[in-house]
Parts: C-alpha cells; structure tokens; sequence
C-alpha cells in the first residue's frame, strides 16, 4: 500500500510541500485541503491587483489542471474543523473524515480585527486572501478618503494602495514611527516621506478608539483616542495575525503562538508536521524558537517539511529570511528577525540610504536596508556563519561593506 | 525545464504594462543570487548572467515593474 499524505491548507507552504512530495513518492496519495475557493495563487502579488497594477490572471500560480496533471486530490472551500491525531484523521466541515499516513498542517494565520466599536463595519478591510483583494479593490476606487491602522509591513501595503488609488489617507499609528520595533526615527522618516509623497499621511501618537458609521451601517469616520476625528470611506485594518491553531485545541499538538516545530518541521507528535506563518520553529542560526511570517520562508519550510515527511532528520530548517517593500521608488528590505537582539548599529550611508543591524551576542540576527540592498548577501551570509562582529560592527555600516573587510580586520 | 542557452546575459528594462500571458514575479519570491542581481540591474545600463529562476520575457516587481531581457 501507499503512503498517504493530507496537508491542510494551500498557500505556498502546503503547496511547495505538495509539489516536494509528488516528485519525492511518485506512488504516494497525496490530498490539498483549502477553506479557500481558489488554489494557489501569489500571495504576495495580491496588493498589486488592489492597486489596479496588476490584472488577475499572472497572480495564479496553480490552476487546478495542475491538481490533475500531478495525481493530486484538491478540495476546495473544504475547512478542515478537528484533527484526530490518535486515529490519523482530520474531520471537515461537511463530517468527511480523511486518515492520513503522515500529515502537514500549513494553516497560516487571520488578520486580527480591531477590539473597538464597529470594527466590522462596511468599508473596514483587512487583507489576507485574493478575494479580500478584489472587494479591498472595488471599494477603494470608489474611495475618496481612507483611514489606515497597522504600523508594520502589511498596513504599508494599505497605504501603497491608498497612494496608488488616489485616495487621500490617514495613516494612525499608536506611537510617533512605523515600525518602530525595527528601525529607528531616522529611517522611519524616510518610509514616512515616501507616504507623504503618495498622499497618506502618517499621525502620530494616534490609533483608533471607534469606528463611526452612516444608516446604511457603512464606515464613515474613525476617532482616535485624542478624540480626533478622521472621515473616511475606506479603512484597512493591519494590527496583526491570530494562527489558525483553535483545531488543535483538544489535541495534544503542543502550541503557542503558532504550532511547535523543530528545524525538521515536525510537531510532538510523530507523524504530524507543520510549515509556514504557523510554525513556531527551533531556528538553528538563532539558536532558538521563531516565527517567520515571509512567502520565502513559508515556500522553504514547505519542501523541508516534505523531505522530512518521507525521511525525518534528511534536511533541517535553516534559512534567513527576508521581507522586502517595493512601493516605492527606492527598495527597502528586513532581513533575519530585525526586532530581536540586545543590540543593534544604525547609519546614513547616503543621501536616502540608511541601515540598521540588530545583533545578540555579539552576533547578527537580522536588520533593515533602505535604498541600498547591496550588502545584504554579507549579511545574510554573516548569519548563517554565527560570526561574531563584536569590536567590529561599525564595519558593517561601511558603504560598500564585504565579508572580507571583517576577515582582514579579524586577522590584523 | 525550458532548454537554457549557456553563456547568456540578461538585463532589465521598465515596462509600463504588464501582459496578462506574462510570467510575473515578486522581488521576494527570487532566489539570493537573483535578488542581488535585480537590485543591481534595475535601472542601470548593465547586464549580469542569467539567472537559474529567471527567464527571458518575464517581469519582475521590484521597485517597479520590469522586464528580463535575456540574450
Ligand atoms: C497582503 C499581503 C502581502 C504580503 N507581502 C509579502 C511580501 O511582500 N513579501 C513576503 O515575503 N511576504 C509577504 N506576505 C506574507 C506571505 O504572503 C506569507 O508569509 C506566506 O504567504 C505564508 O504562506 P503559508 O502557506 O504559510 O500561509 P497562507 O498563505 O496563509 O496559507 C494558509 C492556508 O491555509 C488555509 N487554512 C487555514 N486553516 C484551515 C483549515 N482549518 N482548513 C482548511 N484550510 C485552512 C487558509 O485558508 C490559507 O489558504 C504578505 C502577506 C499578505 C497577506
């Protein structure tokens, strides 16, 4: 008999594992469950359609021809409610019950609503999905005036697409910089800036208390904790991500944030591994538990995870990650895990150019450049190297810094 | 795995529209070596070995939108 594989969800995580696995076990049964209605599609692309840059059809990366072409069981719009790993079977929503021989649990997380009045409100969007996409789209070119909340990397998209909509946006932020957890004032100027330019304007010291909403129950003001009022017809929600671990609850699956891994992708119990935004993994460079939240990571975690399915202890996890924002006309991108570190160097190479590295232990963990991304193959390989730069971290804001400067200066 | 002519180099253009038929990518999605090479390339008049998970004919989203040109 062949082995059988059901991975649980179908974002890029469980589809590269689906693709790992087929070309891996060529006779093993393998089936892809989604609650969505589509298959796989780029993720990361989608703000581009909500800006109207893009059309619909280069976002898909699997058609469902490509289920059939490779012996794949797809189900659609199927949420998978209960997972029973002393019996190795998953419930759907429907009461099918699927056993598995091995199982892949690549479920991603949910945009968190706002704990306020009205946060569910017409016109109140968060973005996750392609069709959170298309209905963020139809209702922000209708948009006069938007309202923004979610100072990190997904409410820079919300502003993005405000900017390229020409809708005219409120940017609330709680504290007095965006992302403020990664980079300091100064470089935060420069995101702030590049906002400004676009016609979305950051407010400090804000956030939103309320929601106000017309008859027909549609957004029409957000109130912020000054009392301030910002009328809008369109707002996009971005304060973060729940994981979809609620059906694991009576398991004995050990969770956190998200579910516990270890760099072979695998949770406590034997046959049941997970990949992607999920994952709280063992990070081998770190040196301990992590969360990524980055479509390379998730696509990487998704083929480790195969290999380990077929053969656990073939491949671990070891991977720095990266998040870039290509809004504007100048690249910005984080690298490792830029919140983290006892830490950290910051400086302005150039005019508009700017970088900061975290550090822990004297070692780099992760960072952020703006306008210039040249050294970022050094950094990365300085992490998975777990070089100390300790006496020598003010080499890595030289402009054209390499590895090998830290070598030769090593060595003197 | 489309057939590879060795030895070729490839450089980016801007394109303002992007064909629906066309293979389109993320900065993000591109292997280490790709990545540098596009923020190398974008913009500048200059060429560098094509690389492994691009090919002639796509379009990469990076600060804009661009075209690989790869002969
Ligand atoms: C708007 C947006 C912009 C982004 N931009 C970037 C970027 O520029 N660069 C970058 O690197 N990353 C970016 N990301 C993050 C990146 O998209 C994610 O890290 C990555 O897609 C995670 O993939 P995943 O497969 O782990 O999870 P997901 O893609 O979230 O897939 C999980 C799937 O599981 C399904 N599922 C969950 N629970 C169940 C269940 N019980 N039953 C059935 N199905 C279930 C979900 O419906 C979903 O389809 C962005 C994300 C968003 C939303």
């Amino acid at each position: 008999m062949s082995d059988s594989y059901v991975i649980v969800g179908d974002g890029i995580a469980g589809a590269s594992a689906a693709e790992t696995l087929r070309e891996e076990a060529p006779d093993a049964e393998i089936t892809v469950i989604t609650e969505e209605g589509e298959s796989l599609y780029n993720r990361i692309l989608i703000k581009e359609f909500a800006k109207g840059k893009l059309p619909e059809a280069p976002i898909s990366i699997h058609d469902e021809s490509w289920y059939d072409d490779h012996d794949v069981d797809l189900r659609l719009n199927t949420l998978v409610v209960d997972v029973d790993v002393e019996n190795d079977a998953i419930r759907t929503h429907e009461g099918e019950t699927i056993e598995y021989d091995s199982l892949l649990l690549a479920i991603g997380g949910t945009p968190q609503q706002l704990p306020v009045e009205n946060a569910d409100a017409e016109g109140v969007h968060h973005f996750w999905t392609f069709q959170d996409a298309r209905k963020i789209k139809e209702s922000v070119e209708d948009a006069d005036r938007g309202v923004i909340v979610g100072a990190g990397l997904l409410g820079i998209d919300f502003a993005a697409i405000c900017g390229a909509q020409d809708v005219e946006a409120k940017y609330l932020m709680r504290g007095d910089s965006w992302w403020r957890y990664a980079l300091s004032n100064e470089g935060a100027e420069i995101m702030h800036e590049a906002m400004r330019e676009r016609g979305v304007e950051p407010v400090f010291g804000s956030g939103v208390d309320h929601f106000e909403v017309d008859d027909d129950g549609h957004v029409e003001a957000a109130v912020d904790p000054n009392g301030e009022r910002y009328e809008c017809d369109f707002a996009g929600v971005a304060i973060g991500l729940d994981f979809n671990t609620e059906i694991l609850e009576d398991t004995p699956l050990e969770t956190d944030d998200g579910i516990v891994v270890d760099e072979y992708m695998r949770t406590n119990v034997d046959n049941v591994f997970a990949a992607g935004d999920i994952t709280e993994f063992y990070d081998t460079i770190l040196g301990e538990r992590a969360q990524n939240g980055a479509w390379g990571s998730a696509k990487e975690q998704g083929t480790i995870a195969a290999h380990n399915m077929i053969d656990h202890g073939s491949e671990p996890f070891e991977w720095v990650s990266s998040y870039s924002i290509t809004h504007f006309d100048f690249p910005f991108l984080s690298f490792g895990h830029p919140t983290l570190g006892d830490d950290s160097v910051e400086a302005t190479t150039d005019e508009g150019e700017w970088r900061r590295v975290a550090l822990k232990d004297g070692r780099v963990i992760g960072g952020v450049l703006i306008g210039d991304l040249s050294p970022q193959s050094a950094f990365k390989q300085l992490m998975r190297e777990k070089r100390d730069v300790s006496g020598q971290r003010e080499l890595l804001m030289e402009p054209g810094f390499s590895v090998d400067d830290l070598v030769a200066s090593t060595e003197h | 795995m489309a057939f590879r002519e060795e030895g070729r180099q490839m450089r980016l253009r801007r394109t303002g529209s992007v064909p629906p038929d066309a293979r389109v990518r993320h900065y993000d999605e591109l292997a280490e070596a790709s990545q540098v090479a596009v923020a190398e390339l974008a913009d500048r008049p200059r060429t560098a070995p094509e690389s492994a998970d691009l090919e002639d004919g796509d379009v990469v989203k990076f600060t804009d939108y661009y075209r690989i040109r790869a002969r």
